[in-house]
This record gives C-alpha cells, sequence and structure tokens, in this order.
C-alpha cells in the first residue's frame, strides 16, 4: 500500500466468522436447540390438532347427502296404474275366465275390469311382428335423467374435491411447518454465528494485544470495527494499555535523570547505570 | 521472589469466596438484553404463531361438529338443549385451551428470560472482572490477578489476560529489585568517590526522585486490598 492511499475498511470474512468456537457455538447452538424444540414439540401439537380437524370436516363432509340417480324401470305404465293388492281369492269365488283376445295390432291387454270390480292386471310386451317373437322389454328412461345423473355426480366430485382439500391443507400445513422449521433453524444458526462474531472479534482483538503486552511490546492500539460490540469493555482495555505505557514512559524519564546525573558525576560507565541503561532501552523500544 | 510478590492481602488469610448476588446478575445490560429478548421474542413469537394455528385448528374442529350437530338436531327441537350443551363444552374446552397455552407461554418466556439472564452473566461476569483490572492498570496498579468463578466462560480469554498480567507485573518486580540494588550501588558509590559538588547534589536529587518513584511503585505491585461486602 502507498503512503497516500486511504486504508481500506476492514470487511468480515465468513471463513473468520467462528473466532471462539466455544463461546459462538454454545449460544447459538442453545438458541437453535430452543427453536427447534419448540418447532418440533409445538408442530407435533399442531399437527395433532389438524389431524383431528381434518378427520372432523371429513366426517361432515361424507356426511352431506347428494341427489340420487333416479332407477331406470322397465314398464312405463306400471307407474301410472294404481297398485293391485295381493288378494287370494275365495273359495266360493268363479273361476277365472279366459282373458279376452287383445285387439288386433294391439299389444296391450283390454283393460276391462275383472268380474269383481277390480282393473286386470296388464302386462306390456313388445313382440317383432314379423317373427311374432317377444322382444326384451326397453327400459325406460325418465324425463330428467340426465339432469339428476350431473347433479349427483357433480356433488359426489365436489365432496370429493372437498376432501381432497382438506387433505391438501393438512399436508400444507405440514410441509409449511417442516419449511419454516428449517428455515428458521437455518437463519437462527448463520444469525447467531454473526451475532456471537460481534463479541468475540472483539475478544479476539484483545487477545491479540494482550499476548503482544504479554512479550513487553505496547504496540498503538486501534478502534474496533464498526458495529462490534463490547465497545466499553474495549476502552477499559485502552487506558489500561494507555495507563501501562504511561507507567513505561514515567520510568524512562525517571531513569534517564538518574543517568544523567551520573553521567555528569563520572559515574556514566558504573555497571549499575549500565544496566539502567540497558533497562531505559527496553522500555523504549517496548513503547515504540 | 521479592516482599512485593509475597505480600498478602491485607488483612491476611485466603481470599472469602464471593457469591453470586441476583441483583448482579445483569452486568452488562446491552450484551446481555441483547441476546436474553433476542431469544425470549423469537421463543415468544414461535410459540404465539403456532400456538394461534393450533386454537384455529381446534375451533374448526369444534365450529365443524357444532354444524353438523345443529344440521341433525334442527327438526328436533327437544335436541336444542344437548346441542346447545355440547356446543358450550366445545366452546369452553377452546378457552381452556387458550389459557394452558398462555399460561405455558408466559412461564416458558420468564423460565427463559431467567436462564439467558444467568448464561450471559457467566460471559458478562469475567468481562466485568477484566475490566476491574484493566482500570487498576490504568491507576498504575498490578496487584494478584485472582482465579475466575466456576462455571464462568471465556477462560481462555481470562487466561491469555492472567498470562499478560503476571508477565507486566513480573517484569514491573523485576525492574524494582533491580532499580532498588542499583540505588543502593549508587548511593554507595557516591559516597566512596570523589565527585564534583553540584553533579553531586544532582545525582542526590536524581536518586532521591527514583527512590520516591520506586516506593511509589512498590506500593502498586502489593496484592489488591480484599473486595468491600465479601463474607466468607
Amino acid at each position: 500500500m502507498t503512503k497516500n492511499q486511504p486504508p481500506k475498511g476492514y470487511k468480515r470474512s465468513w471463513k473468520n466468522l467462528l473466532i471462539n468456537k466455544r463461546y459462538q457455538l454454545r449460544f447459538t447452538l442453545f438458541m437453535v436447540g430452543l427453536s427447534t424444540v419448540l418447532m418440533a414439540g409445538l408442530g407435533w401439537w399442531v399437527m395433532r390438532v389438524a389431524n383431528e380437524t381434518t378427520t372432523v370436516s371429513m366426517a361432515s363432509v361424507r356426511g352431506t347427502p347428494c341427489p340420487k340417480v333416479p332407477a331406470i324401470t322397465d314398464i312405463a305404465e306400471e307407474e301410472e296404474l294404481p297398485a293391485v293388492p295381493m288378494k287370494l281369492p275365495a273359495e266360493d269365488a268363479p273361476a277365472p275366465t279366459e282373458p279376452a283376445p287383445p285387439a288386433a295390432g294391439s299389444a296391450a291387454g283390454s283393460g276391462e275390469p275383472s268380474p269383481d270390480g277390480e282393473p286386470r292386471r296388464r302386462t306390456t310386451i313388445q313382440m317383432d311382428e314379423s317373427s311374432m317373437t317377444m322382444l326384451e322389454p326397453e327400459p325406460k328412461v325418465p324425463e330428467d335423467y340426465g339432469a339428476k345423473v350431473v347433479a349427483h355426480w357433480t356433488c359426489e366430485m365436489n365432496l370429493g374435491g372437498k376432501i381432497n382439500r382438506l387433505e391438501r391443507g393438512r399436508m400444507l400445513i405440514l410441509w409449511v411447518l417442516i419449511g419454516t422449521g428449517l428455515l428458521l433453524i437455518g437463519g437462527l444458526a448463520v444469525y447467531g454465528i454473526k451475532m456471537t462474531h460481534k463479541v468475540a472479534g472483539p475478544l479476539f482483538k484483545v487477545s491479540l494485544y494482550l499476548a503482544k503486552m504479554r512479550d513487553g511490546r505496547f504496540d498503538k492500539v486501534w478502534n474496533l470495527r464498526k458495529g462490534d460490540q463490547l465497545v466499553d469493555f474495549y476502552e477499559h482495555f485502552k487506558t489500561a494499555h494507555a495507563g501501562i505505557v504511561q507507567m513505561e514512559k514515567d520510568d524512562i524519564a525517571k531513569l534517564r535523570a538518574v543517568v544523567a546525573a551520573a553521567e555528569a558525576a563520572g559515574a556514566g560507565e558504573d555497571p549499575k547505570v549500565v544496566e539502567i541503561r540497558e533497562i531505559i532501552a527496553r522500555k523504549e523500544k517496548a513503547i515504540e | 521472589m521479592s516482599d512485593i510478590a509475597t505480600t498478602a492481602a491485607p488483612g491476611g488469610g485466603p481470599r472469602p469466596k464471593y457469591k453470586r448476588k441476583l441483583s448482579n446478575y445483569l452486568l452488562d445490560k446491552k450484551l446481555q438484553l441483547r441476546y436474553v429478548l433476542l431469544v425470549t421474542i423469537l421463543s415468544g413469537m414461535i410459540a404465539g404463531a403456532l400456538g394461534y394455528l393450533i386454537y384455529q385448528q381446534k375451533r374448526a374442529a369444534s365450529e365443524s361438529i357444532e354444524k353438523d350437530l345443529q344440521a341433525l338436531t334442527h327438526a328436533d327441537s327437544s335436541q336444542e338443549d344437548f346441542q346447545e350443551t355440547v356446543a358450550s363444552g366445545l366452546e369452553s374446552e377452546d378457552r381452556a385451551l387458550v389459557y394452558k397455552m398462555v399460561g405455558v407461554g408466559v412461564g416458558l418466556v420468564v423460565i427463559l428470560s431467567l436462564y439467558l439472564l444467568i448464561m450471559t452473566h457467566k460471559v458478562a461476569g469475567p468481562l466485568f472482572k477484566v475490566s476491574m483490572y484493566f482500570d487498576r492498570m490504568a491507576a498504575g496498579r498490578l496487584g494478584v490477578v485472582t482465579p475466575l468463578r466456576q462455571g464462568d466462560m471465556l477462560q481462555d480469554f481470562y487466561i491469555n489476560f492472567k498470562d499478560m498480567h503476571d508477565a507486566v507485573r513480573a517484569r514491573a518486580i523485576a525492574d524494582h529489585e533491580t532499580l532498588d540494588k542499583a540505588l543502593a550501588t549508587l548511593r554507595e558509590a557516591k559516597n566512596k568517590a570523589d565527585y564534583r559538588g553540584e553533579a553531586q547534589s544532582k545525582l542526590d536529587e536524581a536518586l532521591d526522585e527514583l527512590e520516591k518513584h520506586l516506593g511509589e511503585r512498590k506500593k502498586n505491585l502489593v496484592d489488591f486490598p480484599a473486595r468491600p461486602g465479601t463474607s466468607a
């Protein structure tokens, strides 16, 4: 770096985020662990209640009645005729007469009343006139049959859709819980390490200065980075550092006065004065 | 070792065991409250959001049951009481669930806050202690550094600090001894040698100053006085 170039601002590197593993991991893992326990415990509770709600709602949906599909009947007129009550013939009643022959070209009975006054039961048949064979009766479909079938299956499909939606809603809750939990844990882990780094960073910096001071070097103390915590603590350290430097300076001043006086008195080469000079040199080097 | 290094604390005997006081737990408000509030608010938010979800689901189930029951008993007026009883029972169950969840949530927040306060105190405590020693160092006092309490965190950092403090103190003691001897030797030499009058008086003056200076240093190198308020 050239002299005129301004010093570059220090950038936090991801590699250096975990400075004090013990402290940082303890606080971060506590935060992450607590959130995991809360999310898992309460999430399990949420799912249990959601399952109950889904089961209740599904039962409610299944219980909703849908319009029925009408049955296809093979005798069209049967409905129009009054029901003939089943009745055993009386013993003294005359033997049933032979049915009257049907009118030519007609497949239906005559419809004349029976001797006991009740309408004669008629049977409708279809015949192939060319071969004179009975045809299978054609089923009679009600007029609104199609509409009723559509209404029935629309209703059934709606109910199926509702059940599917309920099931999907239940699964959505589960996935949202899992997703939120994972995001929260990941986010908290990163945030926790970054947050504790703002405490561990100043401590690391102070530790470096402490190591220098231990070795007898009292270099200039630089300020903390922007956003760092423990600002007050760092100020205490700076004051202590300045105090030690001042002590050394005071010592140097006193010792220089003694050396100067000793030299003036002609005792400059005294071994003790030489020793004092060595102490001065060491102290001066320490505060450079 | 010199007499400085072996000087005991005033009053003699071992340092009494320090007891943690409840009022002293919040040593570094900014540091401690930041973490305590963050974790507590976060836990409160998770518990609140999921608790609301639980209540919402439970209420939806109750409403569904109430609706179905209402549909079933709609035609029969004699079943109205039964329906109302069931509905009020479900509602009171849901309300009880809310109270239970609020109680658990508040308990969680209180217990968590206290635990976090203690946890962060184990970091703030050592920092407070080191700050105290820093203040003493700033005043030139280099007494003996006592170890941290059991369970305190930042032990590594504290060992670094203690090593530094001990090294600075050891150097100061060594310098003091050397200079003390040098002072005595120079005074003796001054009496024996034929120094010039004015220079001799200046040397006398400088040696007196040094002696005074060393006396002050010696006072600052003895052990720190016992902490007021500590009891055995």
